[in-house]
């Protein structure tokens, strides 16, 4: 009988081979010489094979040193940390240095005006009572944010010091987010007032029906009413959110608002940024910057140092003085024989005959008035310019979040699918946080919470289309394997699909809106899912 | 005989005892770990931690992805378990677990394509009979048995990837297939070939 080759037989030694084989291969060992020390043979090198393997190599040598050594410092981690820090103090030292042009300095992270590191403005904001008090003091805890912030990142991308638990990573994002929760004056109640011979001496969180200030706030004051007084001083910003805020005291820093009307019939510092349906600055009312607004209609009587920018739905009447520059866009303008206007005069308006200047006003610079035509946006290159940087940093932001919440995003997309449950889910969060967030913001205690909750809104209304995108494109693609690579390919793939949608007329924004809902929808079910107890071993 | 006692045989667990008391130990402590028992999930964590993190070593090329594989497995086990449903022992279907979480991670290192593509160069094509068949001996030593793990380890994925999960793993050429997408013919001449390959590799070994 003919011999058994190799590979029959050590299938038959890896227990393999079918019964009937092996009781053949069974009858020739009997017999055949060679082929019963080439199965004995086989049988050893497996029981090598074995042996080796199953004797662990010593660095798996037992689980406490395995998970002990997981969060040690090795040399490269030091390495890492002291590289980070030299560049950070050589960056640092010449950003000092740099003769950066005031109108570039809100790209200065180190400076106190920066506005790149609003975040850290934020942070030190809360922790310390306001940017008017400490207000030096950012540029430091700015400089420790970015420290860290560069040595984080150069942890991650070296994998090392990575939590590996996405718990902790959730816990670390929200102790960061925590900061707020102390070193505030908070004031609640019906009807908050700030006594004429009484001073605040930090930062005052006021949310009330009606807010008064008579007294002196000599940090920020931040409210939420339905009307809003400062017939005294605040020394920092004014940040309203109300239906009517009025000045007549002084406000030495900005006034940020989303007000119904804001009245200023007193002494502004720096400038009024806001939304506002309808601005009106007094005679008596003087604003020491400028104006960045967009209103329904805007009243100027006053005197306003530097330029005004208003974009309005209504009309912009302008009676006292501009020290520079007055750009408007909308409807109607009305410059009257007071008026005074130190720049150039650029206005946007739909019909020539909506302005009206009146031969006594005075114009400092040129007069461009235009009328705007609605033309296609389609046939101008900055509108697709505009929609790759969009899109650019919609799939930016998928790759950040996959790098750091890498199985949340996942299980979002994935989520998605569960259709009308998300969309049901999402109009139900889409239309439910905003009163949860109202609601919360009026308790003592829950108005940093609030502010984070509002946050997470919006970041997840934003997110909401990269989930959703995503999901599409995996299922227009189906991709063999579930990398990173795969979903970002189908997240641009999705969001190139959505935004084309989304420029159909009517069909678009019903589209959009749908796609809010669903991500919305999805993110909370995986919110929910995620909040599951988690392993503790 | 022997083909049929290979068959049946259970993985030998170091941690995990097969005695009588420790199984059903191991049932109850399966049972609270379905209940979400913290407890329970970081006994069995305790128990077969450092078997699983030894397939992971195996199965990925640096010890920080081994240890991530590792994580993974015990951060899903919660919900992984259960679909355990008792067919097979415990400490092999855990393997069988961690295998496809090594199988994957090596397949998102290689973007999403599959670990082992099968070639058609004959390789599951049963070989005659060699010339000259020469197996490794039993060597025992403690030193050679290194030896045999290192050259494992340095085995490219196609050949160390089935390698591991047949004789770590103690997988049945069927479950090997299933998890590495292949037909079993091909898996089986890929360990065949791995084997000598690791024969080639081992030169000097004592017979």
């Amino acid at each position: 009988m003919e011999c058994y080759s190799e590979q029959t037989c050590a299938l038959a030694v890896d227990g393999e081979l079918a019964a009937d084989e092996v009781q053949r291969l069974r009858d020739h060992l009997t017999t055949c010489q060679r082929c019963r020390a080439l199965v004995d043979a086989l049988r050893a090198e497996n029981r090598v094979l074995s042996e080796s393997l199953n004797e662990l190599p010593d660095e798996a040598a037992s689980p406490a040193g395995f998970t002990a050594q997981r969060w040690s410092w090795g040399w490269s981690d030091l390495a890492i940390l002291v590289v980070v820090l030299v560049l950070g103090s050589i960056i640092s030292g010449w950003f000092n240095e740099l003769d950066i042009p005031a109108a570039l300095d809100w790209f200065n992270p180190f400076s106190v005006s920066g506005r790149t590191n609003l975040i850290f403005h934020f942070f030190d904001y809360f922790a310390h009572g306001g940017t008017a008090m400490l207000g030096d003091y950012a540029a430091v805890v700015g400089w420790i944010c970015l420290l860290l912030l560069l040595g984080g990142s150069a942890l991650v991308l070296g994998r090392r010091g990575r939590p590996h638990y996405p718990g902790m990573r959730l816990l670390i994002v929200l102790l960061a987010l925590s900061l707020p929760s102390f070193a505030l004056e908070r004031r609640h109640g019906e009807f908050v007032t700030v006594a004429a011979n009484e001073t605040v001496d930090d930062t005052l969180v006021a949310t009330a029906n009606m807010v008064r200030v008579d007294g002196v706030v000599n940090g920020d004051l931040l409210t939420f009413g339905r009307t809003v007084e400062v017939r005294g001083t605040v020394r920092g910003d004014l940040i309203s959110f109300a239906q009517r805020t009025e000045v007549s005291g002084t406000v030495e820093g900005h006034i940020y608002t989303v007000s119904h009307t804001l009245d200023l019939e007193g002494q502004l510092g720096h400038s009024i940024y806001g939304v506002v349906q309808s601005l009106h600055i007094d005679d008596r009312g003087r604003v020491g910057d400028g104006i960045v607004v967009a209103v329904g209609d805007a009243s100027l009587e006053g005197e306003v140092k530097r330029g005004v920018d208003i974009v309005t739905s209504g009309s912009a009447d302008v009676s006292g003085s501009i020290g520079r520059d007055l750009t408007m866009v909308g409807r109607s303008l009305t410059l009257t024989n007071t008026a005074r206007v130190g720049g150039n005069l650029s206005a946007r308006v739909r019909q020539l005959k909506e302005v009206h200047i009146a031969d006594g006003a005075t114009i400092g610079g040129k007069r461009d008035i235009q009328v705007r035509v609605r033309e296609s946006s389609f046939t101008r290159p900055r509108f697709y310019f505009h929609q790759a940087v969009w899109l650019a940093g919609a799939i930016l932001v998928g790759w950040l979040g996959m790098l750091l919440f890498p199985g949340f995003f996942r299980a979002t997309t994935q989520l998605v699918g569960s259709g009308w449950l998300s969309l049901g889910l999402g109009v139900g969060v889409l239309a439910g946080v905003p009163v949860a967030i109202v609601v919360i913001a009026i308790t003592l205690v829950g108005f940093p919470l609030s502010l984070m909750l509002l946050a997470l809104y919006l970041a997840a209304i934003y997110l909401a289309k990269i989930w959703v995108s995503a999901f599409l494109g995996r299922i227009l693609l189906k991709p063999s394997g579930a990398t990173k690579g795969d979903w970002l390919l189908g997240l641009l793939v999705g969001l190139l699909i959505l935004t084309i949608v989304g420029f159909i007329p009517y069909l678009g924004g019903l589209v959009r809106l749908g796609v809010v809902c669903l991500g919305l929808g999805a993110f909370a079910g995986q919110l929910y899912r995620a909040s599951r107890p988690v392993i503790t071993a | 005989m022997d083909a049929k006692r290979n068959m049946a045989k259970e993985p030998q667990l170091r941690e995990g005892g097969t005695g009588q008391m420790e199984r059903k130990d191991l049932e109850s402590l399966i049972e609270c770990a379905r209940g979400h028992d913290g407890e329970a999930l970081g006994e069995i964590y305790r128990r077969y931690v450092r078997r699983v993190f030894g397939l992971c070593r195996y199965m990925l090329d640096s010890r920080e992805s081994a240890e991530d594989a590792t994580s993974e497995v015990f951060l899903k086990l919660q919900r992984s378990i259960e679909s355990y449903d008792g067919s097979i022992p415990f400490p092999r279907w855990l393997l069988r677990v961690a295998g496809n979480q090594c199988i994957d991670a090596l397949r998102r290192r290689q973007r999403g394509r599959r670990v082992i593509v099968e070639v058609e160069d004959g390789a599951a094509v049963i070989e005659p009979v060699s010339s000259e068949p020469s197996p490794l001996g039993a060597v025992i030593s403690k030193e050679e048995r290194a030896k045999v793990r290192d050259t494992i380890a340095r085995l490219p994925d196609n050949y160390r990837v089935p390698l591991v999960l047949r004789y770590y793993s103690e997988l049945s050429y069927d479950e090997i297939a299933q998890q590495l997408d292949l037909e079993r013919n091909y898996v089986a001449a890929l360990i065949f070939r791995a084997k000598q390959e690791l024969r080639r590799r081992l030169p000097d070994r004592s017979k």
